[in-house]
């Protein structure tokens, strides 16, 4: 199988938003103007083609799951296109397009490690069964999943809240009691 | 003169060897457990084949999560935030 990868044009392109966003988290003024510009120019083509990596990875994982099952490759499928119309909403920004696919595709990630778990927990024959190495391995791998996800869940949040200048959703109560009388 | 068998067995972070047997009979042991060894490689050469397999299927999540990290971090720059003590903060317009 060919490894799924970004194209060099766009891993240059990120590397050069990268070079600049340091620059501009250090205070650099002009590289601020220099990385709206890249972002401008770059961030489309980049976000299209990681899209369409998510997509092609999610077929690969969702065969994985589908163990060659037509049925559950397009239950699987609609489901995948479900998530992502609701997670993105009705008018995403390009960003949010990525995030949500990166949360679709994490989310596939942990369904294809349950799938495979719980088949292990059936009665399945002895050489079948996942040897002890490698189920560790395979929870470790699974923990790890849950973690990706949860954080992407918090980066698009964060993203949406940053943008949309709504501040932190935190509120203080103060609750004066007054004495009774006499006391 | 018959060969002897001796196995290996594993006693905590030590292998002790173990006698088993001469003749015909340190034969078929060591037959079997030549056979059980092979039966384990097998095993082992299965899953480390479906890890692979998985990893494989899984890696351009790893592309994915950094073109959405670089990406993220440089659209907040450019929208007037900047990263403080790990927390993304508007910067302050100066009056």
């Amino acid at each position: 199988m060919k490894a799924l990868e970004l194209s060099k044009e766009a891993k240059d392109q990120l590397a050069e938003l990268e070079d600049l966003s340091d620059k501009a988290a250090n205070g650099h003024k002009q590289a601020r103007s220099e990385l709206r510009r890249a972002l401008r120019v770059s961030s489309p083509a980049v976000v299209a083609e990681a899209s369409t990596l998510a997509k092609k990875g999610e077929c690969v994982l969702i065969k994985t799951a589908a163990a060659g099952e037509p049925l559950m490759e397009e239950a699987l499928l609609a489901r995948l296109g479900l998530l992502r119309s609701e997670i993105a909403g009705p008018d995403p920004s390009p960003l949010e397009l990525l995030l949500t696919e990166k949360i679709v595709a994490v989310w596939m990630l942990t369904e294809l490690l349950e799938l495979l778990l719980n088949a292990q927990l059936g009665d399945l024959p002895k050489s079948q069964r996942m040897s002890h190495r490698f189920l560790k391995f395979y929870l470790g791998w699974q923990e790890q999943a849950h973690r990706r996800l949860l954080s992407a869940i918090r980066e698009l949040a964060r993203v949406r809240r940053l943008e949309s200048r709504i501040p932190n959703a935190q509120t203080n109560v103060q609750i004066n009691v007054s004495k009774p009388d006499g006391d | 003169m018959s060969p002897y068998y001796y196995r290996s067995v594993w006693e905590g972070a030590r292998v002790r060897k173990e006698y088993v047997g001469t003749g015909a009979l340190g034969e078929v042991a060591a037959a079997l457990d030549e056979l059980k060894r092979r039966q384990r490689e097998e095993e082992a050469g299965y899953w480390r084949e479906e890890r692979e397999r998985l990893q494989r299927s899984a890696a351009f999540l790893q592309e994915l999560e950094e073109a959405a990290q670089i990406l993220t971090r440089a659209q907040l720059l450019v929208s007037g935030f900047h990263k403080r003590k790990g927390e993304w903060r508007r910067i302050r317009e100066s009056a």
